[in-house]
């Protein structure tokens, strides 16, 4: 029997995958777990692997195609097996006869695979450019009929719509808004005329006042990661009541554990140390402190997680995703800056996998590097907590008693939490374990 | 100015008209000593006479010929129905010849008539003295048909309708004749083929005649605390309807709902909404255009079956806030 | 006129001694016995020439044609007053000829001009004239008998001394509006003459089959309203029953019911193929009752007219009808661009 190759679920809610492309084709060999594809959930891009050896055939969805999971995507054929062999056609065969169909061979080589098919069905297929592995036979052999079914279903699914309005359409059309990158409010999520035009106010608002003319804007489609972000984000911002709490780190000391550090990672030929990895490093002992600020609010119960998965926000070219640095309290920071470096670059790449960016419990958002002194971020539900690290700065502060002013490498870091899980005292106290933490980081560096 | 209720308000028109013009006469089914089954013309055949207040034989296809025979010699007759459910006995006369004479005989006829008829449920009257046949009307172009819903409307429209050269079906509705409202007491007339905008709102259209626009406009009132500003637009006349007031209200909400007691298939609502997506309003339309009619059966005795057999306030409700989702 | 002749049985024409005295005891001169075989010779003509047109393609639609029934519209044209008011049946081209009608006007409607009366929405069925007072013929069997109700009441109102002529057939007389409009019309004592011309068949039904009794007149006893059964082919005698009707009506006594038993030499309509009544029976009512013939061999008995007059006349009114044909086909369609005109007044 070919195996089905299935649209593996990634994630408890996940209901779909978007192909982005198939890296194998019909035909090809191969291996159990070798990737085959690579589809686009809503969180990430992830390698589909084989889930068997054998040769792959009967893609059913192509490249952009939407798929719900658990669906099957293609079969692998074991040796000796052919696409005659495809569950939907084994329907009953001539029994006495079991080279029925005599176009079909043994696949042992790539090229074999071939169909059986009537001698109409294959001129047809040939005049109509269709591949006839991926027509399904209704009987024993694929007939003119289901050349003609093949056809009209890909006229079908070529004709995806938005669901929406006569006068979204019309609205959209006006400002030269994409439907597909508005979601609707509407039911079932029809989009309404509003929501183009809430779509569309980004790009005039600025222009608001005074009108330009000519001034035309590229729409971008939604992603789905784009989309994610921005219900996420809505979602969290809109339930979960943020407080945020500032505190000025003197960096001095960490500053001076990250120069030897560097010294020592440049003798290994390691990558130097950031100082988000070292800022990991800090919050994941600060977590293991405070459990409240490591926590999930489920309505009804608080999950206090034993885990310490650290998220931290990273710029890809898709967008913002949020690699997970897994049990960061059972690492040193140099392990911590090899892993978060393999991650940034593989969320670079648009190869995070799933693993890579699921089971967070906190979140960093360093925007330092920028320039940036001081933000607030919104809260990465279902965690409680994210850390928004600012810009090492040199500035006067007074050090001692006596008031001497010094100029010292300041740091602001501001958290965000959500006040259902976080009273105002356990966050403060969490910023103040950080601050003992940057400011004599010898304690648990080393 | 006076409140009186909308039967008062036909009466006063017919007086008026009769007072002013000696070619109106009325006749119909015990519309004399006995009033008219509703009490209509209570108190005309004393004011006006046998000659002017006619009484009928039971034969309602001969009282709308007769009202046709008399149109054509000039005359301006006024004849009543006593219950629109009979208009079918004479539809021959109203669908076949009257509104068919003045196109049939190249312009050169023209049949000035009013035919009274109350339809509608909600008075128990059961299956074959409730309907609401306006949309059964409306398929006869050459006919007026009208159908106010409050005294002011139904006054001035009245007297509109027998000024007019045309057969008109004045259609009222049993249920609103006891509605009071402010009435002027002089001569005026509202223009046929003019809808009125009953309550003015921003977030969704609703068309609806005769009763429903009362409900329709308790709903939009009871709404509006919520900041659902609902557009009650009410055609008056029904043939030929005036869908540019409905188009252009539409345009402005983007929403639409029509409300009529007729039974739903076939009922004048479809050919709202047919006016309005076929037209480039169909742009402006934001949500699936809807629409409410009376359920597809006969009405039932029974009070509560009854009641559930055509719109009240809170299906039209019901209907608005499904229009409406996502949008407020 | 009397109420024992029935049916439109075998009947002596009658010796020109017995034409001349009932003549002379109805007054009537030689001119108008002229014009009333003008009149018959027109209708005649443009029924005839109905036929030739239609069948040379040039009709659109249908056409009832009244070849054969000559005599009863001629004979109720000569009892009534120009404007006395006239509603009519399908089958009315000749009425309206003897009422007076322009030829050309009807020929250009029955052929669907603009110039015709109805500005070519009518056609052969509708034809009207309201400034004569021809309210028009109606498409539906029987709707115009109610109507007559109303014009009668108008007159009555008005105080108006024209009479309303409602002519219908014998198969209208079955419709319901049949009963509703005689009570009325008896109930108010209205100025209206029913007509009820009976050419045997309503399209194919035999009126022998249609009719509990017969004959149709005496229904109107059930209403106490006056009545007549004539030979609708013998135009003096319905021209004499037409004379007591219409003074009975004019003396304020309301309404008069005639019978005129008559017969078409067409079908009912050009879907027509005559399946239901045999051929010798149509050949007999043309070889032996026809009442231009009959009316024809009186006149000449009584030399009103000669061989040669009548033949003079005969053919001026084929050059009418010609005339007219020639009219009609010179006048334009109608322009598309009315179409939606005279929906509303």
């Amino acid at each position: 029997m070919p195996v089905p190759f299935i649209m593996p679920k990634f994630d408890m809610d996940q209901e779909k995958a978007t192909i982005i492309s198939w890296s194998k084709k019909e035909g090809d060999l191969v291996t159990f777990e070798e990737s085959v594809l690579t589809v686009e959930t809503e969180k990430v891009a992830i390698d589909v692997p084989s889930p068997a050896s054998g040769i792959l055939a009967g893609i059913l969805f192509k490249d952009g195609e939407e798929v719900p999971v658990t669906k099957v995507i293609a079969y692998i054929l074991k040796e000796g097996e052919t696409l005659a062999d495809l569950p939907k056609m084994d329907l009953p065969k001539p029994p006495s006869k079991p080279e029925a169909a005599p176009v079909s061979q043994p696949v042992a080589v790539p090229q074999a695979i071939s169909v059986s098919a009537t001698p109409i069905a294959i001129r047809m297929a040939k005049e109509e450019g269709v591949d006839l592995s991926k027509v399904q036979a209704s009987g024993v052999r694929i007939t003119r009929e289901d050349v003609e079914r093949f056809i009209a279903d890909k006229k079908k699914v070529g004709r995806v719509t938005v669901a929406a309005t006569p006068a979204a359409r019309r609205v959209a059309r006006e400002n030269g808004v994409a439907l597909e990158a508005v979601s609707g409010s509407g039911p079932r999520g029809r989009v309404q005329s509003t929501d183009v035009l809430a779509a569309a106010k980004p790009r005039v608002t600025p222009l608001s006042t005074a009108q330009v003319n000519g001034r035309e804007s590229e729409i971008i489609p939604l992603t789905n990661i784009r989309r994610t972000i921005a219900e996420r984000m809505q979602k969290s911002f809109n339930e979960s009541p943020h407080i945020a709490l500032t505190v000025e780190v003197d960096m001095t000391e960490a500053e001076n554990a990250r120069k030897r550090f560097n010294v020592q990672a440049e003798k290994l030929k390691q990558p130097r140390i950031t100082v988000t990895a070292l800022m990991i490093k800090v919050v994941a002992w600060a977590l293991i402190r405070n459990p409240y600020i490591n926590a999930s609010f489920n309505g009804n119960s608080i999950s206090l997680w034993k885990d310490v998965n650290i998220g931290v926000a990273t710029a890809a070219p898709q967008g913002l995703v949020v690699p997970v640095l897994k049990g960061a309290d059972h690492l040193g920071v140099n392990e911590i800056n090899i892993r978060l470096v393999e991650l940034a670059e593989r969320a670079r790449e648009n190869r995070l996998k799933l693993e890579d960016v699921q089971g967070g419990t906190f979140t960093i958002s360093n925007l330092g590097m920028f320039g940036i002194r001081q933000f607030r971020a919104v809260i990465n539900p279902p965690e409680s907590a994210i850390l928004a690290v600012g810009s090492v700065v040199r500035t006067p502060i007074v050090v001692d008693e006596q008031d001497r002013v010094e100029v010292r490498p300041m740091m602001s870091l501001t958290i965000s939490a959500d006040h259902r899980v976080i009273d105002g005292i356990v966050a403060a106290r969490f910023l103040s374990d950080l601050v003992i933490g940057l400011e004599s980081p010898s304690m648990l560096l080393y | 100015m006076p409140e009186i209720t909308y039967l008062e308000a036909i009466r006063q028109a017919l007086w008026q008209e009769m007072k002013r013009d000696e070619r109106v006469f009325l006749l119909g089914e015990d519309i004399g000593r006995y009033g008219g089954a509703f009490g209509l013309t209570h108190g005309m055949l004393d004011e006006f006479g046998e000659e002017r207040v006619l009484e009928t034989p039971i034969s309602e296809a001969t009282i709308v010929a007769t009202a046709i025979g008399a149109a054509l010699l000039g005359m301006r007759p006024v004849a009543e129905l006593m219950f629109m459910d009979f208009v079918l006995l004479s539809l021959d006369q109203l669908a076949n010849q009257a509104a068919k004479m003045h196109f049939m005989f190249g312009g050169r006829a023209t049949v000035p008539m009013v035919v009274r008829m109350p339809g509608g449920s909600g008075s128990g009257a059961a299956s074959q003295h409730s309907q609401s046949l306006e949309s059964v009307l409306m398929q006869f172009p050459g006919l007026i048909v009208i159908n106010p819903s409050t005294p002011y409307d139904a006054k001035g429209l009245m007297l509109s309708a027998i000024r007019n050269p045309n057969p008109v079906c004045f259609v009222e509705h049993k249920v609103l004749y006891k509605m009071k409202g402010e009435v002027p007491e002089g001569d005026y007339t509202i223009p046929i083929g003019v809808a009125e905008i009953k309550r003015p709102g921003r977030d969704i259209t609703v068309v609806a005649n005769n009763v429903m626009v009362i409900k329709a406009l308790n709903v939009a009132e009871k709404l509006s605390k919520e900041g659902i500003e609902v557009e009650v637009v009410d055609p008056r006349t029904m043939l030929p309807l005036d869908t540019e007031t409905i188009l252009q209200s539409v345009a402005r909400t983007g929403r639409l709902l029509v409300v009529h007691e007729a039974c739903q298939t076939g009922g004048w609502a479809g050919e709202v909404i047919a006016s309005v997506v076929g037209s480039p309003i169909f742009d402006y339309i934001d949500a699936p255009v809807r629409r409410l009619g009376g359920k597809d059966i006969p009405i039932p005795y029974n009070r509560i079956l009854e009641k559930a057999a055509v719109p009240q306030e809170a299906d039209i409700e019901q209907e608005i806030r499904a229009s409406v989702e996502g949008r407020i | 006129m009397s109420k024992d002749k029935g049916k439109g049985s075998e009947k002596d024409i009658g010796s020109h001694k017995l034409f001349d005295k009932r003549v002379k005891q109805l007054k009537m001169s030689d001119d108008s016995l002229i014009g009333l075989y003008r009149t018959m010779c027109t209708v005649r003509h443009f029924e005839y020439m109905a036929d030739k047109l239609y069948a040379a393609g040039k009709v659109h639609g249908t056409m009832h044609l009244s070849a054969g029934q000559e005599a009863v519209a001629a004979g109720i044209s000569l009892a009534v007053q120009p404007d006395d008011y006239l509603i009519n049946h399908h089958r009315g081209h000749g009425h309206f000829i003897a009422k007076g009608a322009d030829i050309n006007l009807m020929m250009a409607e029955f052929l669907g001009k603009d110039a015709g009366y109805n500005h070519g929405r009518g056609g052969s069925m509708h034809i009207a004239d309201f400034q004569s007072n021809n309210l028009g013929a109606n498409g539906i069997v029987g709707g115009g008998i109610p109507q007559a109700v109303g014009v009668g009441l108008a007159l009555k109102m008005q105080k108006r001394k024209e009479i309303c002529v409602c002519i219908f057939g014998d198969g209208a007389a079955n419709e319901g509006v049949f009963h509703e409009a005689m009570n009325m019309v008896a109930l108010w004592k209205l100025p209206v003459l029913y007509i009820c011309e009976n050419n045997k068949y309503g399209m194919s039904m035999d009126v022998d089959r249609a009719v509990a009794k017969l004959p149709i007149a005496q229904r109107a006893d059930a209403y106490g309203i006056p009545w007549a059964c004539v030979d609708g082919n013998d135009v003096v005698e319905v021209y004499d029953a037409m004379k007591t009707a219409v003074e009975h009506i004019r003396s304020g006594k309301g309404p008069y019911f005639v019978e005129a038993i008559t017969y078409r030499y067409f079908g009912h309509s050009k879907s027509d193929r005559n399946l239901y009544r045999p051929k010798e029976e149509i050949e007999d009512w043309k070889q032996n009752r026809d009442p231009i013939m009959r009316f024809t061999k009186h006149l000449l008995q009584s030399e009103i007219i000669d061989e040669g007059q009548a033949q003079e006349i005969n053919a001026q009114a084929e050059q009418v009808i010609i005339k007219a044909v020639e009219f009609a086909e010179a006048s334009p369609e109608p322009d598309v661009s009315t179409l939606m005109e005279y929906v509303y007044a």
